[in-house]
Formats: structure tokens, C-alpha cells, sequence
């Protein structure tokens, strides 16, 4: 009996052990998933699309961004966290032979309209002026809300633009361009501001790479159609509608988020894959210099979803602040200054307790002796003598 | 004559009292017709805070006073209200004084001319005669202090008000005969704003005319007072301007003041004619421009000398309203100063030709300049077009009012020489006409 007893105790403790390990696995994986959890370091996604045309043979342009937006849209972020400027009305405009519709491809096959577009910016609002107060929140206190990027410092902002551009601008409306340095001026307000986590740019236009080089901000990958001095080109006339359909950088771009679900792990590496020189006959290019993370380690819905990770667990995790991984975000000479408040902007005691305003600057001596001398001596003159003795 | 005197300079004080306590006060002390950058009230009291922060009130383009307004304010600046009326009640009580002594100067002349009998026979009408002329001071006065213009001018506590006093004084002391205060206190009003250098030829020939020195360009005893007179004035004025020396250890305002109305920078909308070509002039052509401009101040002195010898305090005032008409930064004070003496030419209104539409374009622009300024800045619905064709047709009647005025004088003086009735050589009834 003592054997079995032993034995017993020995395979007690053996399941014991075992239990323990595969609880501490459990713990572990359930503390990795929580590692996880919090890698990206965002809660929120913004996206602010932008077409910056108008007119009917620009057409493309609107279904490049409606594009987007549909894929933005179907990947979760709701219309109250998009920006939508769309610079012409394609889908009702009077030379559009199906109305109410704007197709992405070719023998209209894919209709990027609907009936649930919710455009924030339309026609002449689409301006450098209101984009630019849209990225940096300075913004009349009579904007609707949905006309405003409410983002904060935990959210993820994908910009999308598309239009005509060239080396160094972007053209709005056929009357006025924004700058790469406006643009870059516009984000670094952004992230003094603390409006964004971490911002994703877009751009599709002709010399597009022009327009990310003068970025300064950190946290900013910027993707574009082509590099300076070449031109985007536009992928399929559709001979029934009679215009382009489509951007090509676009139009693959959007083939490849077709395949992107809310729980795609593709990371921006195959993003940049997108569309090579064969297909797109300008080269894509990118700039991830500025952005603290790997592109490895960025997924697609980052940017491009508004994925809420939850995850149901029993378990309890401790979340102590020293989780790996999870680096601080400012960079350290930030960390070093006071915090920050709010300065006295008015001073009630000084006002309260007003003193007397002190007269600081008082007239020289001599000033003051040689002027009255003069006056005395013009007054004798003037009067004579004689008056001498009245005054004494 | 001192109660009704008296009685109009307390219902003057009582009017600028009352607007000083209303909210009036502070609409009419921003409008630009009132306040120009040369006499702001608002800039006085930054330069004498600049002054106070340790900084010299010239630096930068704000303050464009003289020295002696920042002394003269450095100690009187919390009574500013009281400050103004009490200079507009001295101006109007100088003037007062100064009618009254031309008056007297007026008759005395007209009685030798008579005794001479260098008028025409048929000119009885024509002759002042003390009655009519017993108001003309009090009504200067009353014209000068309840002048809209002056009021508004007091309630912006401009210091256009105190270049009016000092002028005042100056037309004072000129009339009174004493070369030496007349010549000091022209050297103080050039010292304030340079454009009264040109009433030194006026007063010139009202002393000469005063000591009975004939005018004539080789006399020698022209040349020798005249020789006095400018050195007297130009000693005055380097006195003075050294004087100011010594206030801030700096030549800091000669720029600051001279050099900003000679050149002209600022070109914030007024009712004077510079603003609006300066603001669409080329860089190049300016210089050009501003000289044409400055010139065209000073260019009618010598003319209207020549024609006028005879009368020289009507020169005066034919050049105040030049001055006040063409300078680079006119303000309503301006005007009140020249206005205030058309009565003393009440003798001429028969022969005015255009009183109904002067006063018609006189009101109605007016009225017009703060319209046309909402229009333009607050509405947005005219542009500066708008208000500069309010402040060309004002300075147009302006020169309309100057001009008319030189024509009847002229026209009385022929009268009185020729009579009446003029007839042509063969009997026939003859028109004057001015040439």
C-alpha cells in the first residue's frame, strides 16, 4: 500500500506540476495575448479621404476615393469617424449616362455609391482652407461635428488623397494647390497638438512621391503612385460611361483590400507590394522612416479597419506598466520638460489689488529747467520788465 | 462782450462734457475722419507706456508726437478730458481776441481809404461798418467751439486740438503786431506738424503792412525786417527742436515726426487724398509721388503772396484751408480751424456764387464718410473706391468753398476800387469775371 500511496503522491504531484505549467502557460499566453492586446497602441481609427477634382473627366478621381471609402467603410470604421471631401458630384452630375452610380471597373461591375455615401465635404467646400482645418482642428465653432476629425493622441488617421498634382503641390479645384511643405506644416500641427497615434498618407496623383518628402512628424508612413517626375496613369475607360474609371495605383489597391477582412493579419510590406512597375507603369513608392514601428509589424487594419479587439477570457491579468514591448511613445527629451498647464490667463490678485499705475520715466532736469527758463524769459519779453515786481 | 463770451464757451464745455460721459465717446475717438496716425489719442498713450516700459516711444511706427507732447502729457494725462476742452476753450477765446484786434486793424484801414479817397463813389454798401462788425468775433468763437467738427474733434481727444491752439495763439500774436511772439508761436506749430511754415509769409506781410514798411523786393527795409523775422523764427524753432533734444538724449523724432509726414508710410484710409494713390502706386514711382504731393502744399504760397500783399490775414486764411485741404494726413480738426473764420468774411456773402452747393456737398459728405466706411469695412458690399469718392468730393468742396470765397473777395476789392457798377468803355453794362 505505502508503493501506491507513494506513487499516488508522486503522480499527484506530478499533475500538480503539470497543472501548474499548463497554467502558467495558459497565464503566459493569456499575459502574450495581453502583451498583444496593447501593441498597437491605438483605440480609435480615423480616415479622411480627399478628392481634390472636379469636373466629369476627372471621374476617376471620385471613384478612387469612394473606393476607399467603401473598403474603409467595410472594414469597420463607422461614417462619424470619416472625413469624406469630395471636390464634384459624379454620381448625379448631368453627364453621368447611369445616375446615381459611380463604378470602379469596368463593365460596371462594382458600384462604389450606394446609397449610404455620407459625403462631409462637397463641391466648393473642398478647399486647401477647409482641408487644412480639418487636419489641425482649428475650425469655426459652428462646424457640424461630422465635418470634424475629433481625433485625439491614441488614433490612427489614414489620409487619402488623389487628384492632379506635380512636384511638390497638390491642385484643388482647378484654382488653388496645397504645398508638401503646407502639408507637412499641417501634420507636424497635428502631432504638437497630439491629434494623432500614428497616421497613414496616401496619395495618388501624378509625382505623388513629392508630396511626402517634406514630412517632419514622427509616426507618419507615407505611400505613393509614383515617384517625382513620373506620372500616375488611369487604369480602364469604360466606353459606355465614356471616361477612366479608375487610378491603376488605386484600382490594385483596392483589389488587394478586397481581400482584406477585419481579421487580416497583412502588415504594410504587401501594401508596398502593390501595384509594381509592370502594372502600374509608374513606380509606387514609400517612406517609413519617420514611423516608429516596423511596417512588418503595422497591419493593414491599423489603418484601414477599426478593429476593437476584444477578447473574452476568465483569466485575470495583471497589467503592470512594465509590459515589453509597449515602448513609450514621446521621445525622451519631450519626457524631460514640466508638465504642462494651463497658464494664469487672468490674473484675478493683480487685478483685485490694483496698485497705482507707477510712473517709471520722468522728464530730464535739465528738460524741465530749460524749458521753464525759456517760457519765463518769453513771457518778460513779451510783457516787459515791468511786471518783474508784482511776481516779487 | 465777455458774458456772451463766457456764456457760449460754458454751453461748448457743457456739449463735450456730456459726450465725453456718453458711449459716444468711444465711436467717435476710433473713426479715422477724426483721428489720423499723427494726433491718435490711443497712440499718445502707448508711446507714454512705451515710455514708461523703458523703451523710447519712437522706436517702431506707433507714436508720432513731438518731445513737448510727451511732456506736456506725461503730467496731464489723467486729466486728457479736461485737457482738450480747456485747449479748445483757449482757441476759441485767442481767436475771440484776434477778430476783435483785426476788426479794429479793418476799420482803421478802410476810414484811411476812405479819407484818400481811393473808393468809387457808388460803393456805400460795400463798407464794413462797426455794427455788422461787433458780432464777428463772438461769432467766430461760437463757430469754432460748437463746430461738430471741433466737438468730435475733442471727444477723440485728438491733438489736433492743440496744433489748432497753438495756431490760434500764433494768429493772435501776429494781429496784436509782436514780431517775436508771432514768430514763436509759428516755430511751436511748425515744430507740431511742419505744414504751418507756410503762414510765415502771411504774418510777414501783415507785420510789414503793420509797420508800414512797403512791400517791395528791394526796399531795404523789407529785406532787413524780413531778415529779422526769419531769423527770429528760425532761432525759435532751433531752439526749440534742441530743446527737445533733451527730453529723451535722442534725435529719435525728427524721423519720427518730419520724416512720417514727409514720406508718408502709413496709409490708413483718411480724409485727405494721399492714402488712396499711395496704396496703389508702384514702389518706383512713389518717391516721385510723394514730392509731387508735399510740393502741392506748400507750391500756392508764393502765388497767393503775390496776389494778396494787400491782404494778408485773408492769405491766411485762404492758406490754412490749403494746408488743412492738402496735407498728408488731414483730420476734421483741420478743417474746423479755417471754418472757424468765415465769419469774419461774412461782408462777401453777396457775392458767393456757390453756398447752396457747397453746403449741400459739405453736409452730405460728411454724413456720407462714416456710411461709405461700414459699407466698405464692416458690410464688405462697397470698396475703398466708395470712400475715397466721399473724400475727393469733400476736399473738392473744400477747394470749391476756399476758392469761391478768393473769388468775392477779389470781386469786393474791384468793386471798391471801381464801383458799382462797372461799365464797358461804350456805356454798355460789364460783367466781372475771374481770369
Amino acid at each position: 500500500m505505502a508503493a501506491t500511496e507513494s506513487g499516488a503522491s508522486w503522480v499527484r504531484a506530478a499533475a500538480t506540476l503539470l497543472l501548474g505549467c499548463c497554467g502558467a502557460a495558459l497565464t503566459s499566453s493569456v499575459q502574450d495575448q495581453a502583451e498583444q492586446f496593447f501593441r498597437s497602441g491605438h483605440t480609435n481609427n480615423w480616415a479622411v479621404l480627399v478628392c481634390t477634382s472636379r469636373f466629369w473627366f476627372n471621374y476617376r478621381h471620385v471613384a478612387n476615393t469612394l473606393s476607399v471609402y467603401r473598403s474603409v467603410k467595410r472594414l469597420g470604421i463607422p461614417d462619424s469617424h470619416i472625413v469624406l471631401m469630395l471636390a464634384d458630384d459624379m454620381a448625379c452630375n448631368p453627364r453621368n449616362p447611369k445616375p446615381a452610380t459611380v463604378f470602379s471597373h469596368k463593365n460596371m461591375e462594382l458600384n462604389v455609391y450606394g446609397d449610404d455615401v455620407e459625403v462631409d465635404y462637397r463641391s466648393y467646400e473642398v478647399t486647401v482652407e477647409n482641408f487644412l482645418r480639418v487636419l489641425t482642428g482649428r475650425i469655426p465653432p459652428s462646424t457640424p461635428r461630422s465635418k470634424r476629425l475629433l481625433s485625439d493622441d491614441r488614433s490612427n488617421i489614414l489620409i487619402y488623397m488623389t487628384g492632379h498634382g506635380g512636384n511638390g503641390f497638390l491642385k484643388f479645384q482647378d484654382s488653388e494647390e496645397i504645398t508638401n511643405v503646407e502639408l507637412a506644416d499641417a501634420f507636424e500641427q497635428m502631432w504638437q497638438k497630439r491629434r494623432y497615434n500614428e497616421l497613414l498618407f496616401i496619395i495618388d496623383t501624378c509625382q505623388g512621391a513629392s508630396m511626402y518628402e517634406r514630412f517632419y512628424s514622427p509616426n507618419i508612413m507615407a505611400l505613393a503612385s509614383s515617384q517625382v517626375g513620373e506620372d500616375s496613369l488611369s487604369h480602364q475607360p469604360d466606353l459606355a460611361i465614356g471616361v477612366h474609371l479608375m487610378d491603376r495605383y488605386t484600382f490594385y489597391v483596392l483589389e488587394f483590400l478586397e481581400e482584406i477582412h477585419p481579421a487580416s493579419q497583412t502588415n504594410m510590406n504587401d501594401l508596398f507590394q502593390v501595384c509594381p512597375k509592370s502594372l502600374c507603369v509608374s513606380t509606387p513608392g514609400h517612406r517609413t522612416d519617420l514611423f516608429r514601428r516596423d511596417p512588418q509589424s503595422v497591419l493593414i487594419t491599423d489603418f484601414f479597419g477599426s478593429v476593437r479587439k476584444v477578447e473574452i477570457t476568465r483569466e485575470t491579468i495583471s497589467l503592470d506598466r512594465d509590459i515589453p514591448g509597449f515602448e513609450s511613445k514621446l521621445p525622451k527629451d519631450e519626457l524631460a520638460t514640466e508638465p504642462l498647464k494651463y497658464a494664469e490667463q487672468l490674473p484675478v490678485a493683480q487685478i483685485i489689488h490694483q496698485k497705482p499705475k507707477q510712473k517709471d520715466w520722468h522728464p530730464p532736469g535739465g528738460f524741465i529747467l530749460g524749458l521753464w527758463a525759456l517760457i519765463i524769459i518769453v513771457f518778460f519779453k513779451a510783457y516787459g520788465i515791468k511786471h518783474m515786481k508784482h511776481v516779487f | 462782450m465777455a458774458a456772451p463770451l463766457v456764456l457760449v464757451v460754458l454751453v461748448a464745455v457743457t456739449v463735450r462734457a456730456a459726450l465725453f460721459r456718453s458711449s459716444l465717446a468711444a465711436f467717435i475717438s476710433e473713426r479715422v475722419e477724426v483721428s489720423s496716425p499723427l494726433n491718435a489719442w490711443k497712440r499718445v498713450v502707448e508711446g507714454l507706456a512705451l515710455l514708461d516700459l523703458g523703451v523710447s516711444p519712437y522706436s517702431g511706427a506707433v507714436f508720432h508726437e513731438t518731445p513737448l507732447i510727451i511732456y506736456l502729457f506725461h503730467f496731464l494725462i489723467e486729466y486728457a478730458e479736461l485737457v482738450f476742452m480747456i485747449t479748445d476753450v483757449l482757441t476759441a477765446v485767442a481767436l475771440y481776441l484776434a477778430i476783435q484786434e483785426f476788426n479794429k486793424v479793418v476799420f482803421k484801414k478802410q476810414k484811411l481809404l476812405i479819407k484818400l479817397d481811393k473808393y468809387a463813389p457808388d460803393v456805400a454798401e460795400l463798407i464794413q461798418t462797426p455794427m455788422e462788425m461787433h458780432y464777428i468775433p463772438l461769432k467766430v468763437a461760437l463757430c469754432y467751439l460748437l463746430n461738430p467738427y471741433t466737438v468730435m474733434s475733442c471727444v477723440a481727444k485728438s491733438t489736433c486740438a492743440i496744433n489748432n491752439t497753438v495756431i490760434a495763439f500764433f494768429i493772435l500774436a501776429t494781429i496784436k503786431g509782436s514780431a517775436f511772439l508771432s514768430t514763436l508761436f509759428l516755430a511751436l506749430a511748425t515744430y507740431q506738424s511742419l505744414y504751418p511754415l507756410t503762414l510765415f509769409a502771411p504774418a510777414l506781410l501783415y507785420l510789414l503792412q503793420r509797420q508800414f514798411i512797403p512791400i517791395k523786393l528791394k526796399s531795404e527795409s523789407f529785406q532787413l525786417y524780413t531778415m529779422q523775422y526769419g531769423a527770429l523764427y528760425l532761432c525759435n524753432l532751433g531752439v526749440i527742436v534742441c530743446l527737445s533734444f533733451f527730453l529723451l538724449n535722442s534725435w529719435d523724432f525728427i524721423p519720427s515726426v518730419y520724416g512720417f509726414i514727409l514720406s508718408v508710410p502709413d496709409l490708413t484710409p483718411n480724409i485727405g487724398l494721399f492714402w488712396y494713390f499711395f496704396a496703389e502706386m508702384f514702389e518706383h514711382f512713389s518717391l516721385f509721388f510723394v514730392c509731387v504731393f508735399q510740393i502741392n502744399v506748400f507750391f500756392y504760397t508764393i502765388p497767393l503772396a503775390i496776389k494778396l500783399k494787400e491782404h494778408p490775414v485773408f492769405f491766411m486764411f485762404v492758406q490754412m484751408a490749403i494746408i488743412s485741404i492738402f496735407k498728408s494726413y488731414p483730420t476734421v480738426g483741420d478743417v474746423a480751424l479755417y471754418m472757424a473764420f468765415l465769419p469774419v468774411w461774412n461782408h462777401l456773402y453777396r457775392f458767393l456764387r456757390n453756398t447752396f452747393i457747397l453746403s449741400c456737398v459739405l453736409i452730405v459728405c460728411s454724413l456720407l464718410f462714416p456710411v461709405l466706411w461700414h459699407l466698405w469695412i464692416y458690410a464688405g458690399s462697397a470698396n475703398s473706391n466708395f470712400y475715397y469718392a466721399i473724400t475727393l468730393t469733400f476736399n473738392v468742396g473744400q477747394i470749391l468753398l476756399v476758392s469761391d470765397y478768393f473769388y468775392a473777395f477779389l470781386r469786393r476789392e474791384y468793386y471798391l476800387t471801381h464801383g458799382l457798377h462797372l461799365t464797358r468803355p461804350d456805356g454798355t453794362e460789364a460783367m466781372l469775371v475771374l481770369k
